[in-house]
């Protein structure tokens, strides 16, 4: 990192952390319940933040039947701007804490954000997180944003991961910049809700729907997957530049480990937190299908 | 032929609103594609200089809402304004040195956004009153079930070129086809609010951000290939949204020009036409709606 790069804090900056506060989200539906699915059908949305048991890291995104369902706790803050802090500070692999109510001590790891008012997803073991409720406060040691791992090429941008977790993740450096394991590579038309805001605190819907979840009324089914696609996995998706907002870049490359599951609404679906973001010159992914592993309980809670 | 609607069923409903100030916050910057801090106008308050037909892009401007934005002070009557009002619903000005000035609707981004002639626009500022005499939700095309029409006036399907064909699609004539990339920030939005940004278009930025859209005009008709905007905004294969460009310039990442939605269904109920003159300056004029 040369002096006169601002885009990121130089390797001989000392990195520091901050504790934060959340709080366990409680779920909000409105007086009127409904959404409305890609094609036309009123349904209730089950899981969409909050806490939610039952769901790890390595199951399908496809898998339950809900909205935009997260694995473990959801975290929030009463105040907004504290909010956005929560979520902007915290990066992928930073340790938790629950400091209230039955669970207080129990440890947990952050997996991943989501937008718009902004969630952090906090993973527990499960008879922790069934122990915790809606409300309990959780301390989050937030440490990452600004981070810069020595190896990683200028033109390659690293955000929201814990750079001791990066090293453990199939990332490699390689004489021509840096290789990445993935499950799969997504062209950006899929790119959903999450284009043209910070990646920082927001993920990147990706608009992939289980291929047996065909539309009803005879319409022609979303784009559909008959890979594997699993809570944890990366996932490369190209021509989205993540520097800064996100949008579409020729010829660049954006890889996130995927925090949430699918949704019934038009123009959302699994979504992915954006990790490292480049030229595909520099950054490049290795479609690995049925062989990738990515972000896993066990590396999570080391 | 013309396609038959079932406009008489309609009812218009009486709306108020009032120009909004353009809003922002003690730290000003935000960032374009390249990291470039920037602060510039657009959004919010009554824009003057852009109105239908003339360039979306190239201007020094951010967002650029054209002509005025409107909203309702009372958070869910803006609902109401932004919901119901459609493009091509008639808009006069009630208070102020332009009171009884009318433009007419061109489409919903954070406000509804309302073209006037430029020398009413020239005596509208912040804070200015709105009457809107909305109606065309729940607007049908009898002859095409397949294709859902959202925020469109029964006049501006009236005043579009085209209509149902001898083997029954509906022609709708085109200044821009869009492709998928393009789509940019206002995915996943319902169809009814705001519109959907169109990446590409950063005139004056480099090639590799470029999906030649630069040429886009405010008010054009384009068509959005590969989305669907029956229930929110999506991508489906082989779906087509037709759409009308209602902001202009941005800087921000992941914005740009935008149209607001009018039309979806399947492609293979559509026959465009591509036409330079499919603008909404070809039907509304100075003040005059339809």
């Amino acid at each position: 990192m040369t002096g006169s790069d601002l885009r990121g804090v130089a390797v001989n900056l000392r990195g520091v952390a901050v504790n934060l506060l959340g709080v366990v989200e409680h779920p909000c539906i409105d007086a009127s319940p409904y959404r409305i699915d890609a094609d036309g059908a009123p349904y209730l949305p089950v899981g969409d933040g909050g806490l939610v048991l039952g769901v790890t890291l390595g199951d399908s995104v496809f898998a339950v039947s809900g909205d935009h369902v997260a694995p473990g706790a959801c975290l929030v803050h009463p105040d907004d701007a504290a909010r956005h802090a929560l979520l902007l500070y915290s990066c992928i692999g930073n340790k938790a804490e629950v400091r209230t109510g039955p669970a207080r001590g129990a440890a947990g790891a952050v997996i991943g954000k989501r937008g718009e008012s902004g969630r952090l997803i906090v993973g527990f073991d499960p008879g922790d997180l069934a122990r915790m409720r809606p409300g309990d406060e959780v301390s989050v040691r937030g440490f990452g944003q600004g981070a810069r791992p020595a190896w990683l090429p200028d033109v390659v941008t690293s955000m929201n991961i814990d750079p001791e977790l990066l090293a453990a993740l199939p990332v490699t450096a390689t004489d021509s910049g840096v290789q990445v394991s993935v499950r799969s590579v997504i062209p950006s038309r899929l790119a959903g809700n999450g284009l043209g805001r910070p990646a920082a605190a927001w993920d990147l819907d990706l608009q992939l729907a289980a291929s047996t979840a065909g539309g009803s009324g005879g319409s022609s089914p979303r784009a559909s997957t008959d890979a594997p696609l699993l809570l944890g996995d990366l996932v490369a998706i190209t021509d989205i530049d993540a520097r800064y907002n996100m949008g579409y870049r020729r010829n660049w490359v954006t890889i996130g480990v995927i925090v949430h599951g699918a949704s019934p609404l038009p123009g959302h679906g699994p979504g992915m937190t954006v990790i490292l973001t480049g030229p595909d010159s520099a950054l490049l992914a290795a479609e690995d299908g049925a062989s990738h592993t990515g972000l896993t309980a066990s590396m999570l809670m080391r | 032929m013309r396609a038959q609607t079932n406009a008489a069923a309609l009812v218009s409903q009486v709306l108020t609103g009032e120009v909004w100030p353009p809003l922002s916050d003690r730290h000003g910057y935000r960032v374009g594609p390249d990291g470039q801090p920037f602060v510039l106008p657009g959004m919010g308050g009554m824009t003057l200089g852009v109105h239908c037909g003339d360039p979306a892009t190239g201007y020094a401007s951010d967002h650029l809402e054209p002509g005025a934005s409107v909203r309702h002070r009372d958070p869910r009557a803006n609902m109401a304004v932004q919901y119901l009002t459609c493009v091509g619903n008639e808009v006069t000005v009630t208070s102020g040195p332009a009171a009884g000035a009318s433009g007419h609707v061109i489409g919903q981004h954070a406000y509804v956004l309302v073209d006037f002639s430029p020398e009413a626009s020239e005596q509208i500022t912040t804070g200015d009153q709105v009457a809107i005499a909305a109606t065309g939700q729940g607007l049908r095309l009898a002859e095409h079930p397949e294709i859902t029409v959202k925020n469109c006036s029964p006049g501006l399907i009236e005043a579009m070129p085209g209509g149902t064909t001898a083997d029954g699609r509906l022609q709708v004539h085109v200044a821009a086809r869009v492709p998928a990339e393009a789509i940019g920030a206002g995915v996943g939005m319902i169809s009814e609010y705001a519109n959907t940004d169109l990446m590409g278009a950063y005139a004056g930025l480099g090639e590799d951000l470029s999906l030649g859209l630069e040429g886009l005009r405010v008010g054009d008709i384009v068509a959005l290939e590969d989305a669907d905007h029956r229930y929110g905004r999506g991508y489906r294969a082989g779906y087509l949204t037709i759409g009308v460009i209602s902001t202009g310039q941005c800087m921000l990442f992941g914005h740009g020009p935008g149209p607001s939605s009018l039309l979806s269904g399947p492609a293979g109920a559509f026959e465009l036409v591509d036409d330079p003159a499919a603008n909404l300056a070809s039907w509304y004029h100075e003040g005059a709606s339809k």
